[in-house]
C-alpha cells in the first residue's frame, strides 16, 4: 500500500497539482516550560481565535504533544511561525501530512 | 508579595528590591547571550541602513541549549531551517532584545534607587514575553520537566540548586499573576 503513494505510474486522484497544492502547516509543541494560560493568551493574540478554540488547541498540544495551530501557503506560515518563535512557543512549520 | 496590577491600559507592579534584583540580573544576562553590546547604538536599529554594517555575515544554529530554544529551527529539515534562520534570526533576535531592554529600564528604577517599591505604566504583552523568555532560559539551564516541581519541594534546604529552582519556580508565578491580571 505504502510503495504506491507516490508511484507515478498509478492510475488514481493523486495528482502533481494535488501534491503542489498541498497546504503549509504551522504545528504547535508541547514543552513543559510554557504555562497553559500564556499558550492560550498567545493563540488568541495571534491567530484571533475564541477563547475556547484557543484552549482547545492548548490542550491538544499538551495531551497530544502538538497542534497544528494555522494552514496556508509557506509564505503565512513562515510568518506564523516567526511569531510564535518571538513568543517563545516552539514551532515548526511543514507540508501538511494529509494527502 | 509581588504583584502586578492593571490600571488603565497598563499594569503596575510591586516588587522588594532583592525580587528587582533578581529580575534585572536575569534580564543583563539573557541580553548578553542575546549578544547584545554593551555599549550605547547612536543609529536607530529599526532603520535599513543599520542593516547594512550591523548584520553579521553568517548566522547558523546555535550551538549553546538556550540559544537554540530561543531561537529554535522553524523546519525539520536542516537546509531548510538554515535557510529560513538566516532571512529571520535577527528580527527575532532583536524583538526579544527589546523586551528585555525595555524591563531592564524600568527594573532599574528599583535598582539604581536601591529600594524596592512600584513600577507603572508597564506594558503588559512586552513583560508576558519578556519573563517567559527568562523562564525558558533558565528551565533549559536547569533542565526543567514535568517532574521538576516534585522534585523542588522535596529538595533539602542546604541543596545548592535549590534557590536556582526557587527563582525559576517564582517566574512562573510572577508570569501567572500577571495572565491573571490581564
Amino acid at each position: 500500500m505504502m510503495a504506491t503513494k507516490f508511484d507515478t505510474r498509478t492510475e488514481g486522484d493523486l495528482s502533481l497539482d494535488h501534491l503542489v497544492d498541498r497546504p503549509w502547516v504551522t504545528i504547535v509543541w508541547d514543552d513543559p516550560v510554557n504555562l497553559m494560560g500564556y499558550v492560550t493568551h498567545v493563540f488568541i493574540k495571534l491567530f484571533g481565535f475564541s477563547k475556547e478554540r484557543a484552549h482547545e488547541l492548548m490542550m491538544q498540544v499538551h495531551v497530544e504533544g502538538r497542534a497544528v495551530v494555522s494552514s496556508g501557503s509557506r509564505e503565512e506560515m513562515e510568518r506564523d511561525v516567526q511569531r510564535l518563535h518571538e513568543h517563545g512557543l516552539w514551532a515548526t512549520l511543514q507540508r501538511d501530512d494529509k494527502i | 508579595m509581588s504583584n502586578f496590577e492593571k490600571v488603565g491600559g497598563s499594569f503596575s507592579l510591586e516588587l522588594t528590591l532583592d525580587e528587582a534584583h533578581i529580575l534585572i540580573n536575569l534580564a543583563e544576562q539573557l541580553l548578553e547571550l542575546l549578544g547584545e553590546g554593551d555599549f550605547f547604538h547612536h543609529y536607530d536599529t529599526s532603520d535599513p541602513l543599520a542593516q547594512l554594517l550591523a548584520m553579521p555575515s553568517e548566522i547558523v544554529t546555535p550551538e549553546d541549549p538556550v540559544l537554540l530554544r530561543l531561537l529554535p529551527n522553524a523546519y525539520a529539515d536542516p537546509e531548510a531551517a538554515s535557510d529560513f534562520r538566516r532571512y529571520t534570526e535577527p528580527a527575532l533576535r532583536s524583538s526579544k532584545q527589546r523586551n528585555l531592554r525595555i524591563i531592564r529600564e524600568e527594573l532599574a528604577i528599583l535598582v539604581d534607587g536601591d529600594h524596592g517599591g512600584i513600577i507603572e505604566n508597564l506594558d503588559g504583552d512586552i513583560w508576558l514575553t519578556a519573563l517567559n523568555d527568562l523562564r525558558i532560559a533558565l528551565s533549559v539551564r536547569l533542565e526543567i520537566n514535568e517532574g521538576s516541581f516534585e522534585k523542588f519541594e522535596l529538595m533539602p534546604d542546604s541543596e545548592p540548586e535549590k534557590s536556582v529552582h526557587a527563582v525559576y519556580f517564582w517566574l512562573g508565578w510572577l508570569q501567572g499573576n500577571l495572565l491573571d491580571n490581564l
